[in-house]
Order: structure tokens, then C-alpha cells, then sequence
């Protein structure tokens, strides 16, 4: 890949990738240096990515890398789901107005999300926020598409018995 | 009291399966149909689909500071940009040689002492830049200096960025001596003239020294005002000689070291008009190199625009070697 290939990569991603370490480390100021992390990484090696590769993935799995050595310290990782607690409003966006209930509902997940084991957290974000295949997950996460599914599926399990006794809004079909 | 399970346990990865869309046709059927039967799994159902709606509204929800961040990574992009030299060491004639360039051109070439990896060579102890191994981009003119090096190559008109040059005066002593063409050969002391610092040749020695594209900002070109060689990537003097037989410059043991042959080179006087001499017209053999310079062949001369000299007329007596 030239450098014009790089420079549409960030052009496209920048923007998703930021949101993913948002996710993952629940504070601007860190998901901001954790893709800047990303980036120059990735500028480092891009040469040598073929040029029918996967930008997107390979991306994700850069960044999930990065994510990763961040909070190998355990402290970081506690502190983080603390912080989660006291600036939700930072991964919240704006959302439907007036909507408190589903606002409150919403940040009830938020936490039970920032609660779960770090692979579940991260393979759950990839799956149903960024939409990765298994494939891709599990590239990004150092393990098999079976183990990333399995990650997703014990995330989902986690956060719905957790939820168990907050309602989450329902469908209208479903009322 | 034990707490029943709240899913039926061997459903549940089925059920997950259903609500997030992962299902297949058959495990969809059976999910259905034990929903059917089974009302605190129809009710779990409805849950994993409400979490994937709370869920699906991250997605298009707006971060906090992302225009921010974006321009934070512009700039250390650049940054990183601006620093990167991709380098690849090759073997070659005159032992192995690092080539580095930039995204603007040519920025490095070293002749390797003491070992071929890249520990050895300067750009490891410079801070100031990210040096990053990479093949492809300068596969080409290492290509290019072996047919140079080899005498089947003339001209290597790669881009330069002389971003590794120490000063401004070094950089301005680098493009006067990048216009030395190929066969030709003058001073110190000429360069020095010819950047408007007549005094200042042992500075212009210093420039060519730290000389960071040797070969194709052409270094060996210059020589002492006696026509003596010195001086070349440290003590390798050798290679200069080498370079410069290449290009058709021959030279003989002298009483320091070696020499120019200037019997057997044109010359041509800059202060003259624009014509080419032979070594025995008048003085001009005689004459120090700094206004001096030496060409290997009356095809260079023709080429640089000159014109025979009407006493000698090397045009009727060419030199013969």
C-alpha cells in the first residue's frame, strides 16, 4: 500500500476506530493517545500490507493490540470501570431526547458492558457496534472465529442477567 | 433453596444465536418452538432482542471530541511522515551499502564499515528520524548504482532530500557539487568558488565529508587543488579511484596519494572563455585545479556547451590514452 492508500485509510476508519477505544477505555483523552497509537503503527507497517488485504480489519486488530498493552496493568483496568461510573456521559451520545428511561437504561448497560472480562468486551463491541465478522474478531483478538463467538455469546448472557430486573425498552411489537 | 436456572441452559446459545441474527434456519425453527412452549425463554427472548436495539444505538450516537482527536492524528501523522526514512542494505562492489529515502526523494546512501547491519550505520544513532527497513522503495536505485558502479549507467536522476545535510552552507555545497556532471572533475577550492565562499574550502571539505548521498550527489568528483585524492568516506580513498576510473577519470601513484592523470584529461579554464583545452596548452596543466576543471572526454566538453581551444585544437589532436 503507497502513502495515498494510507492516507484514505484514515480518512475512513479514523473515525471508527476512535469510537472502539472509546468503548474500551471509556475516557476521551485515552481512546484519543490509543488511536494515535493506532495510526502510527500502522503507518509503520503499511507497506507491507497486500494490497487486497483488509484495511479495516487489519485496523481493528491493531488497535485492539493496542488496547490491550494498555491495560495489561490491572490497576488501569480497575480504574477504568471506575471511571466508566463517573463520566458515562462521555461514551453516551446525544440519543433521543426526553427519553430518561431508555437515557437510564442505556447507561445501566454502559456499565454492565464496562464490567465484562476484557476479551468479551472487546469481541462484543467489534460484533455489534463495528459489525465484524468472527473471522475478524478473532484476528483481532488473538483467538479462533469459534472463541470470538464465544466471547460475544458469554458477553450477551452476562449483560442480560445483569440487566434482569431493569427494563430495557421494548419494540413496540413486543409491548 | 436452589434457584432455578432463569433459561432453559441447552436453548440458550440458540436463543442468543436467534436474537442477534447469527441463527440459521434450523436452530431459528427451534428456537421458535420452544419458545412456544416455554414463556420465561419467550420473555429472554425479547430481552437479548431489547439489548440489541440499546446496543445498536452506540452505533450511530456521535463521540465526544472525535474532530479533536482526528486532528491531534493529522499532526503526528505528518510529524511521523516528515521523520520516516525507509532504508534497505545491499550488497554491493564497494561492500555493503545502506539506501534511505523519504517520501521526497533520496535521502541517505552509506558505505558500511565494520559490519552489514544496520547497527553500523548513522541513521541508528539519529534521533531526529524513524528509520523503517523496507525493500520495495529503494529495490530500484539500488539497481540503478549497481549498473552506475558497474559503468553501464551514466546518470541517476532520483529525487533528492538532503534533509540530512548539517547547515544550510552544507546543503548549498552539495547541489554546486551535484552539478559536476558525470566525467568531470575540479576542487575543493572550485566549489567553494562556485557557491560565492572562495575562502571557505576547508568548510566545503567538511560539507562533502558529511556528504549523506554519496554517488549520486557525486563527492569523488572533487579533489585537492594539486590534483591529489583526498579524502572519501573517512580514509577510503580507494573507492574514490574507483569511482572515478568508472566515469573514465584514470589516475597514477602520486607522492601523497594518488592522483589525477592530467595528461590524459581535457581541461578547461572557467575563467576562460567557453573552450576546452589540451593538458599541454600553455600553463593551463600547470594550473591549480581550483579554476581548473578536468574532463575525461571531448564528448563531456561538446556536451557542457564548449568549444575547442584554437591553439591546441584538441578537436584535430584528440588525447590518446
Amino acid at each position: 500500500m503507497d502513502a495515498d492508500g494510507f492516507d484514505t485509510l484514515v480518512a475512513a476508519h479514523h473515525r471508527e476506530i476512535y469510537r472502539y477505544l472509546l468503548r474500551a477505555t471509556f475516557r476521551a483523552s485515552e481512546a484519543d493517545d490509543l488511536a494515535q497509537e493506532t495510526f502510527l503503527r500502522a503507518y509503520r507497517a503499511h507497506r507491507a500490507l497486500p494490497p487486497d488485504a483488509n484495511g479495516r480489519a487489519w485496523l481493528f486488530a491493531i488497535a485492539s493490540n493496542v488496547a490491550k498493552n494498555h491495560f495489561r496493568a490491572e490497576s488501569r483496568r480497575r480504574r477504568a470501570h471506575a471511571a466508566v461510573l463517573e463520566t458515562r456521559s462521555e461514551t453516551d451520545g446525544a440519543g433521543p431526547e426526553g427519553e430518561t428511561l431508555f437515557k437510564e437504561t442505556r447507561a445501566m448497560l454502559d456499565t454492565v458492558v464496562a464490567g465484562l472480562p476484557f476479551k468479551q468486551r472487546l469481541a462484543f463491541t467489534l460484533r455489534k457496534v463495528h459489525d465484524l465478522d468472527y473471522d475478524a474478531i478473532g484476528r483481532s483478538l488473538d483467538c479462533s472465529p469459534d472463541s470470538a463467538r464465544a466471547h460475544v455469546f458469554q458477553a450477551l448472557r452476562k449483560i442480560r442477567r445483569s440487566l434482569n430486573g431493569y427494563e430495557l425498552p421494548l419494540g413496540r411489537d413486543e409491548r | 433453596m436452589t434457584r432455578k436456572p432463569s433459561v432453559c441452559q441447552e436453548i440458550e446459545p440458540a436463543l442468543v444465536a436467534t436474537a442477534i441474527g447469527d441463527a440459521d434456519s434450523a436452530t431459528a425453527t427451534r428456537v421458535e418452538a420452544h419458545t412456544r412452549a416455554c414463556a420465561r425463554c419467550r420473555e429472554n427472548l425479547v430481552r437479548y432482542g431489547a439489548i440489541e436495539r440499546a446496543v445498536g444505538v452506540w452505533r450511530g450516537a456521535p463521540a465526544p471530541a472525535e474532530e479533536l482527536a482526528r486532528e491531534r492524528l493529522t499532526s503526528r501523522l505528518a510529524d511521523l511522515r516528515r521523520r520516516t526514512l525507509l532504508y534497505r542494505i545491499f550488497p554491493s562492489p564497494l561492500g555493503p551499502i545502506l539506501i534511505a529515502r523519504s517520501e521526497e526523494g533520496v535521502s541517505c546512501i552509506e558505505y558500511l564499515t565494520g559490519g552489514s547491519d544496520f547497527a553500523h550505520s548513522r541513521l541508528s544513532r539519529d534521533e531526529s528520524i524513524e528509520a523503517l527497513q523496507d525493500g520495495a522503495e529503494v529495490e530500484g536505485l539500488y539497481r540503478d548504482l549497481l549498473e552506475y558502479v558497474e559503468g553501464r549507467r551514466t546518470r541517476l536522476e532520483w529525487p533528492l532530500d538532503l534533509r540530512l545535510a548539517r547547515s544550510p552552507f552544507h546543503r548549498a555545497v552539495l547541489q554546486a557539487t551535484a552539478a559536476v556532471p558525470y566525467g568531470a572533475v575540479t576542487s575543493y577550492a572550485g566549489i567553494a568558488g562556485e557557491i560565492g565562499a572562495p575562502r571557505a574550502v576547508r568548510a566545503v571539505a567538511q560539507a562533502l565529508r558529511h556528504n549523506p548521498v554519496p554517488i549520486i550527489v557525486p563527492c569523488h568528483r572533487i579533489i585537492g587543488t594539486s590534483g591529489d585524492l583526498i579524502g572519501y568516506a573517512g580514509n577510503r580513498v580507494g573507492l574514490k579511484e574507483r569511482l572515478l576510473a568508472v566515469e573514465g577519470v584514470p589516475t597514477e601513484r602520486g607522492a601523497r596519494a594518488p592522483r589525477v592523470a592530467r595528461r590524459v584529461l581535457y581541461h578547461y579554464d572557467r575563467n576562460d572563455e567557453r573552450q576546452y583545452c589540451l593538458p599541454t596548452c600553455g600553463s593551463i596543466a600547470r594550473r591549480p585545479i581550483g579554476r581548473v576543471t578536468l574532463l575525461a572526454s571531448r564528448e563531456l566538453a561538446q556536451t557542457l556547451g564548449l568549444v575547442p581551444c584554437t591553439d591546441c585544437r584538441p578537436d584535430l589532436h584528440p588525447i590518446s590514452r
